[in-house]
Formats: C-alpha cells, structure tokens, sequence
C-alpha cells in the first residue's frame, strides 16, 4: 500500500463502492442483538458493559484483562493529547497555525483563559493543565504535538474539502435487552465522500456516503480490517437514517502504516462477532469478580470513558 | 536552498537561543568537579543556523526508497520465524534498543532481562530532567526555573515516579550538584539548541516501531526528536539522541537501531540520525546509508538471536560478543575499530565541526 500522502488522499476519497443496504443493516443488528443477549444471559440484571475499538483488540490480545478493575482516573498527558491534538489539525487545516507544533500552544492558552472567564470547558482538562507547572505544560503540549503531527501529515487536507470534521461527538448504540451493553465508536476524521450531486448521484451508488479516520497506537494486529468495520458498525447502528460508511482507513503512525477497508455486510456481520466474543469475555469477568458490580467498561485503560478520550497506547516496553 | 526534506522554508535563530556571551571556548561553566580529558584549540559546540545546517547537510545524497534493500533487511533480521501471521494472542519478541543491548552483553557484562533495574544515580536523574527539558525547548521556546520546570515535566510521567521520590530524598549537597548540573546543560541548550520552524513537524519521544515476520518480532524505538514529513520517495526525516552524559560507543549503535527502525517502517529511512550532547554541545551525525543499515541489521539479528538462545537454554558456552557494549566502553580512540559503522560514516567523525576535541566529564565519570 502506498506511503503518498496524495495517494492515500485520493482513495479515502474515491467514489465508493455500493452502500451497505438497509436489509443488510437489519441483518447484523440482528445478530447482534442475538448474539450479546446470549453471552450476557447469565449476567445479574443491571450494570451497563461497554464496549468500544480498545477493548475489541483486547479482548482479543490480552482476554486475561478483560473486565478488570479500573484504576482511578487522573489527568495525565496521555489523556489530554487527543483533544488538543485534534484542535491543533482542525487549526492548521484552516490555515491558521503552519504546523501542530506551532497550534498547540495557543490553542491550550485560549482554553484556559475562556474556562477562567466563563466556566467553558472546550477540552474538560482546563483546570488541570492551569495547575501544572511550565515544565508540565510544555509535557502535554509535547504529548499532543507528537500525537497530532502525523495525523496532519497523513492527507492533503485541503482535498477534503468542507466536509470534513475533526473529532466530534463518539457514536454509540445501546443493545437492546434486559442489560445494557453499550457501543461505542470513536474515530479521528470524518469525510464526506460523495455529497449530493456528487459522481455518485449520477450512478445512484452511494450518495451521502462517508469514510472514517481511526488513529491507533502500536501496529496494525492481523484482525484489523473487522476492527475497522467496527466503527462502521457502531455509526451504522447509531443513525439508520444515514448510510453506513463506506469505508475506514486506520493510521498507525508508530509503525508507519496505514489499512483501509470498504465495508460491506460481511466485515460488518464480523465485527458484530467481535462484539459478541468481547461481551462475553466481560460478562465472565464479571461474573467471577463480583466484587467488580456496577458499569464495567472494557475499554479500560484505552481512555474511553474520559472526556477527552484520549486512546493510550499500550506502554513502551 | 531549502532541501525537500522541508515543507516549508527554513526559518531559525541566526544566532544560538539565548545569550552568547560569558560562554567563550573552553569554558566550562563552574563545575570544578569537570575536567576537561582533551582540548582541541579552535573547536566550538555548534550552535543555532550553524548546528541544523550539520544536521541537514551531510555531503551525502538523501537515501531513496529502496523496497528491495528493506524487503532483504526485514527478512534478514526476522530470519528463522516463521513469516505467517501470529496468533492475536500470541505475543511477539520486541527488541529495543535497551534489550538489544543486553542480549549482547558478554557474561561479565550481561544484566538479564527481569533484573532490578539500575540504582539511581545523580548522573541518571540528570539525563532524565535534561531530555523533560529539552523536550521542553523544543516545544515551548523556553525554560525558566530549569530544576523546578524539569521536576513538573517528569512527575507528569508516571513511570518515572521513583525517580522523582528519590530525587525528593537527595542530601542537600547532592540536589546542590544536580541542580548546578542540570542548570548548567540547560544553559547550554537555550544557548545553542535552534528554533525549529513548526513546518518541520518536529516532534519528540516519537514512537517507531517495525512489525516483522507477521508480528512475531516488534522492533521497538523511541526517539527523542524526529523532523521532517514522513518518508515517501526520498528520504525526509531527521533524527535526533539527547544525551546529557559522555560519548559512548553504545550510543551510535542506538543511533543506527533508530536508522534501521525508520527504514523498515517507512518507504524511505530517515537520512540523517544524530547524537546531540548537551554538556559539551557535541553533535555526532551519521548519514543514513545502506552499508549503516545494514551493520545494524547484523547487530540486530545478533541481538535476536542471542535473546531467543537465552529465552531457550541454548546460548552456546562458547558465545562470541563482537558487540557487547561493556566491553566497547574505553575512551574513544582512532586505533578502536568501529564494529558498527562502515567506512562510509567516518565522516562524521572526520569533520572538524564534530570531532572528538573535547569531553568534560561528568561526576562519577558515567554517562547518563
């Protein structure tokens, strides 16, 4: 696959492929729904299992953690550089910072003071990073520089055009059933492939379609493309009045490695198994640690649940 | 003119950052403790324009991606495991620089993987506080209070908590010696260490990893600073060792595991990776050249090698250690052959800008 920034652009960007149907939809909800009431069967009524990207991978690479306790949370860098990083690229694809490096700064700065006069928060860790020293400062916005560079080196943004979002809210859909398990899907980008009166409006392929960015840490693992069609899969469920990605490209940046999936009803039936199989792993979890009660998320230490979300990437060894 | 290494044009200091003056050849800050091993007249740290023109120009053309040469290196390397893909659940060998390292060690000087790691030392918290500052510099501009900016960067990092209780814990004339150590490298790095224009995407602590042989094995590097856009045709990325102790042999083999890392991972390898040294302002620089990238996918294939023996009981008894560190670690001198660097390096330390004239020593004569 190749390294060109231009070239990756272009296939994010290309017309893409027939939708996923809404009969197909149907269908991996169903199983879906099928599936984790069945692993949850033997779960107390209550608590809420949440399942988001981190947890599918480790469920899958270290089943052994699932469903273990979480730490308590506190603030570090790790958490914050997302949200900042994210503001950074979102900065300098409107052309007013040349560079992450430059926008991260500022972009901290104005935070702070608009949480001071206000109360806002932009990025919930405000009154965090104004407690720190210069030299913690300068830690988060390195942390956040080095998150968000290759994010921005990655595309020629101005490709994307308008429809482009950097962040926003995460997706998430609510299994129905008598336990709640929770969905979540977070990506980095979303882009707007194939607006109307777009190529596709002229073949009636897929008008309205979209395409993910996902952001990990480490390497590609073999399962990566039912890991992408993951967050298809949960923007899918969520909003049914709107078509199913068409595709998702994950940017590994440690390992220099981008992978792109066009989704289609078989990757999706996939990942709804990967949900299936990490849901079980919790509810098993959960079931020998009883002690644990109350909502258990999967996602661990991967930041799911913090406001920033921040995804942690596994510690250097 | 601006190489395409760039995106965008070079804008730096004219001059070092900070004040120049009171920092004349030779000086050494007040440090009586230094001691200088040998002077070479008219030698001085590079600083500013001067010092990211050495870092961008190494008389040599930037490598171009070569899929060929990576393919023979990643198989080279990864040789012996099998090539299908891992199991999600089983987990690889990763191999860094620290456990290359080790692997290597002749049985005098072998540390096993698991053991308790190395007593804090003042030296070591020095090279910590020093990278949380440099990182700083890079990031920000400035350092104010360099002790107390330090010591809020690393308690933000909670893997270092045990340093930072023992640094907490330090008789008042040991903090007395660090902090005149860590103020001292911090004056030299506002002084000398360039502005780098956010168009170069300088980033540090920057993560690089090379999954080979279907995940079974994980090259694992992290490096202190990295420029430049990532590689696609041409080679484009800069990277750059902070180090705050004395040169050691040790140190260009890390340097040539971050070049091979950045190889694999990339199209094109970085073209340059460098040793910065903040006591003294030396900069070591080797151009990225196949004949490089290939002595250190030996010494990397040793290193597996030897870390799959030892995992099985089959290390021979008769196990030769050209590369064991501990043993390579004698001053530097012309007559010590170099295992690592092929004759096309010698460059970088036949250049007059960057050769060994002068190594202050730190207290306790141990690099950080």
């Amino acid at each position: 696959m190749s390294h060109s920034t231009g070239t990756r652009t272009d296939a994010l960007l290309a017309v893409p492929p027939r939708p996923v149907g809404d009969d197909a939809r149907a269908r991996v909800r169903d199983r879906l729904v099928d599936g984790v009431a069945g692993a949850v069967a033997g779960l107390p009524p209550g608590g809420l299992v949440e399942v988001a990207l981190p947890s599918l991978r480790r469920a899958r690479s270290r089943p052994e953690s699932v469903g273990l306790a979480e730490p308590d949370f506190a603030w570090k860098p790790v958490f914050a550089r997302r949200s900042l990083g994210l503001a950074a690229v979102r900065a300098c694809v409107e052309g007013r910072f040349g560079g992450p490096a430059a926008a991260v700064g500022p972009l901290a700065d104005r935070a702070v003071d608009e949480w001071r006069r206000s109360g806002w928060r932009t990025f919930h860790w405000e009154p965090w990073f104004d407690g720190l020293g210069a030299g913690g400062r300068a830690a988060v916005l390195a942390e956040a520089t080095t998150w968000a560079t290759p994010l921005w080196a990655a595309f020629d943004w101005a490709e994307f055009g308008p429809g482009v979002v950097l962040g926003g809210a995460d997706d998430q859909w609510t299994c129905p059933g008598p336990r709640a398990v929770r969905l979540k899907g977070r990506c980095e980008v979303r882009v707007t492939i194939d607006p109307p009166g777009g190529p596709a409006d002229t073949t009636g392929t897929a008008v309205g379609a979209s395409a993910l960015v996902s952001v990990s840490g480490g390497s590609p693992g073999g399962d990566w493309p039912e890991e992408l069609s993951y967050l298809a899969l949960v923007a899918g469920l969520r909003s049914t009045d709107r078509p199913v990605p068409a595709r998702v490209l994950g940017l590994w940046p440690e390992a220099g490695a981008h992978r792109m999936v066009e989704v289609d009803g078989g990757l999706l039936g996939a990942a709804a198994d990967r949900v299936v199989t990490t849901v079980a792993l919790t509810a098993v979890a959960r079931s020998n640690a009883p002690d644990v009660g109350g909502t258990v998320s999967t996602a661990s230490e991967e930041g799911f649940g913090v406001e920033d979300g921040a995804a942690v990437e596994p510690a250097l060894v | 003119m601006t190489p395409a290494v760039h995106t965008g044009p070079m804008i730096t200091t004219g001059a070092p950052r900070g004040e120049q003056q009171g920092r004349g050849r030779g000086s050494r800050g007040s440090d009586d403790t230094a001691r200088a091993v040998s002077v070479s007249a008219g030698w001085q740290p590079l600083a500013g324009a001067a010092l990211l023109d050495r870092l961008r120009h190494t008389g040599r053309a930037r490598p171009t991606a070569d899929p060929a040469l990576a393919a023979d290196l990643r198989s080279f390397v990864a040789a012996g495991f099998d090539d299908t893909p891992a199991g999600a659940v089983a987990s690889g060998l990763v191999v860094t620089k620290d456990r290359l390292t080790r692997a290597l060690a002749c049985p005098s000087h072998r540390v096993a993987d698991g053991s308790p790691a190395r007593p804090f030392t003042v030296p070591l918290a020095c090279g910590a506080l020093v990278d949380v500052l440099f990182r700083q510099l890079v990031t920000v501009g400035t350092v104010g209070d360099a002790m107390v900016d330090a010591l809020d960067g690393l308690a933000l990092d909670e893997h270092q908590a045990p340093l930072v209780a023992w640094i907490g814990q330090l008789a008042h004339a040991e903090r007395s010696e660090l902090r005149a150590e860590v103020e001292r490298q911090s004056d030299g790095l506002r002084r000398r260490w360039p502005a780098l224009d956010p168009s170069w995407l300088p980033r540090t602590r920057e993560t690089l990893r090379a999954s080979l042989a279907g995940g079974r094995v994980e090259l694992v590097a992290r490096v202190d600073l990295a420029l430049g856009r990532p590689a696609e045709d041409e080679a484009t990325v800069a990277i750059v060792e902070v180090t705050s102790g004395s040169r050691r042999p040790g140190h260009r083999d890390d340097l040539h595991v971050d070049a091979l890392v950045g190889a694999l991972r990339s199209s094109a390898p970085p073209f340059v990776v460098a040793t910065y040294y903040v006591r003294t302002g030396e900069l070591d620089v080797d151009p990225v050249t196949p004949d490089l990238l290939v002595s250190a996918a030996r010494r990397c294939r040793a290193g597996i090698d030897a870390m799959v023996s030892a995992d099985a009981g089959t290390r021979p008894a008769a196990f030769d250690h050209p590369y064991c560190a501990g043993c390579a670690e004698l001053p530097l001198r012309a007559d010590r052959p170099d295992r690592s660097a092929p004759s096309a390096t010698v460059s970088s330390v036949s250049d007059p800008r960057t050769a060994v004239t002068e190594v202050v020593l730190f207290p306790q004569e141990r690099a950080a």
